[in-house]
């Protein structure tokens, strides 16, 4: 991943106003976690796993924060059990920015994730973007927080290979 | 060897009304919703919820106490958080977990099936293990007081593990309409804004507003 296209996601959870992240880290994104980890504005929790950090994100978003998920596609598998009860039970609004791995495209043995990742968005009720150009980051992180507050409903920004190299 | 409701009665009694608490599903989010009347309870937290949630709020809310009302099998889920929380040390998180040593236990006549703290680990140990240096056992109503109140009072994060009977003899009657998880979110949401002057919930006006 180019430093620039993490800088971008980064600026992206700024502009949506998101000050509280948690996740584990991921080698697609991990400049991103780098960067959040060293951000004064947002605070970044690291995770044992992603369901622990749908968690966190869930209580935090209680005490006042603007939090977002930041997971892997394997993690989004890991989180299913409490995503789908925070989005669907409790309606409660989680951002959550996933790398694209097995997108088609991808040239590594990720297929199953192409299987999985929009799939089991659409099975937990979660809308979701695909991002396919950087020009487009910045401006779907804020637009999918916006609408993730206003519904009270978890909305994901899947981030592509076209979009982060 | 106590039980859960002897323990939760006197925690109602302890707690006091500021404390955020944050209660595992079961048995502990009743009979914490028969025995108390309050709006600073996030009740219904599934397996592997209830303690990350209390953290993230811990971590939003520094100035608060938090208290996490959790149990051994909803823990086990995600027990991974005990370390999480060593290293961020909110320390104005207390963990408290109700341990029967046994899954289903708590609806039934005979107890389910046992939870690994119903073989040989052990849970303080465990929280201890992680980094939690304030980990406490309890095996009865004075000394489970004591260590509430002290976790209330000082600096944590604290951890304490509850061990309690397999079953829930006893119940408190139902009297009430415990809150669906929406209900409770509303409720629980507006007595933070109101109490710690934060939005949590938007009006959906967007430039209309």
């Amino acid at each position: 991943m180019k430093p620039e296209k993490a800088k971008l996601v980064v600026e992206g959870l700024k502009e949506a106003g998101v000050d509280f992240t948690a996740g584990v880290p991921d080698a697609q994104f991990i400049q991103v976690y780098k960067m959040l980890e060293e951000d004064p504005d947002i605070r970044y929790v690291g995770t044992a796993n992603e369901a622990e950090a749908a968690g966190v994100g869930y209580g935090a978003w209680f005490g006042g924060k603007q939090p977002a998920l930041m997971l892997a596609t394997s993690g989004l598998l890991v989180a299913t059990y409490h995503l789908a009860r925070i989005n669907i039970l409790h309606e409660v609004p989680l951002l959550i920015v996933i790398p694209y791995r097995g997108d088609i495209g991808d040239p590594r043995w990720m297929g199953l994730y192409k299987k999985t990742t929009e799939p089991g968005l659409n099975a937990m009720d979660i809308p979701y973007r695909v991002v396919s150009r950087s020009s487009d980051i910045v401006r779907t992180i804020k637009e999918c927080n916006e609408s993730a507050r206003a519904w009270l409903r978890c909305i994901a920004v899947i981030l592509n290979e076209e979009a982060l190299w | 060897m106590v039980n859960r409701l002897a323990l939760i009665k006197e925690l109602a009694s302890i707690v006091p009304q500021e404390v955020l608490v944050v209660t595992s599903i079961g048995n502990n989010s009743y009979f914490w919703a028969e025995l108390t009347d309050r709006e600073a309870t996030l009740f219904h937290s599934t397996l592997g919820m209830c303690t990350p949630a209390a953290f993230g709020l811990a971590m939003a809310l520094p100035q608060r106490k938090v208290l996490a009302l959790d149990s051994d099998g909803n823990l086990l889920l995600n027990l991974g958080v005990l370390g999480t929380i060593a290293n961020e040390n909110p320390t104005n998180l207390t963990v408290l977990v109700m341990d029967n040593g046994n899954y289903l236990g708590s609806h039934k006549k005979e107890p389910g099936m046992r939870t690994a703290t119903g073989g040989k680990m052990r849970l303080q140990e465990v929280a201890k293990g992680c980094g939690i240096a304030s980990s406490h056992l309890i095996q009865d109503v004075s000394t489970f007081r004591e260590k509430v109140q002290t976790g209330l009072k000082t600096d944590g994060p604290h951890f304490i593990c509850a061990q309690i009977e397999a079953l829930d003899p006893e119940r408190p009657p139902k009297t009430k309409h415990v809150l669906d998880p929406r209900e409770n979110k509303y409720q629980f949401a507006k007595y933070i804004e109101r109490t710690e002057g934060v939005q949590i919930l938007g009006g959906g006006l967007g430039n209309f507003g």
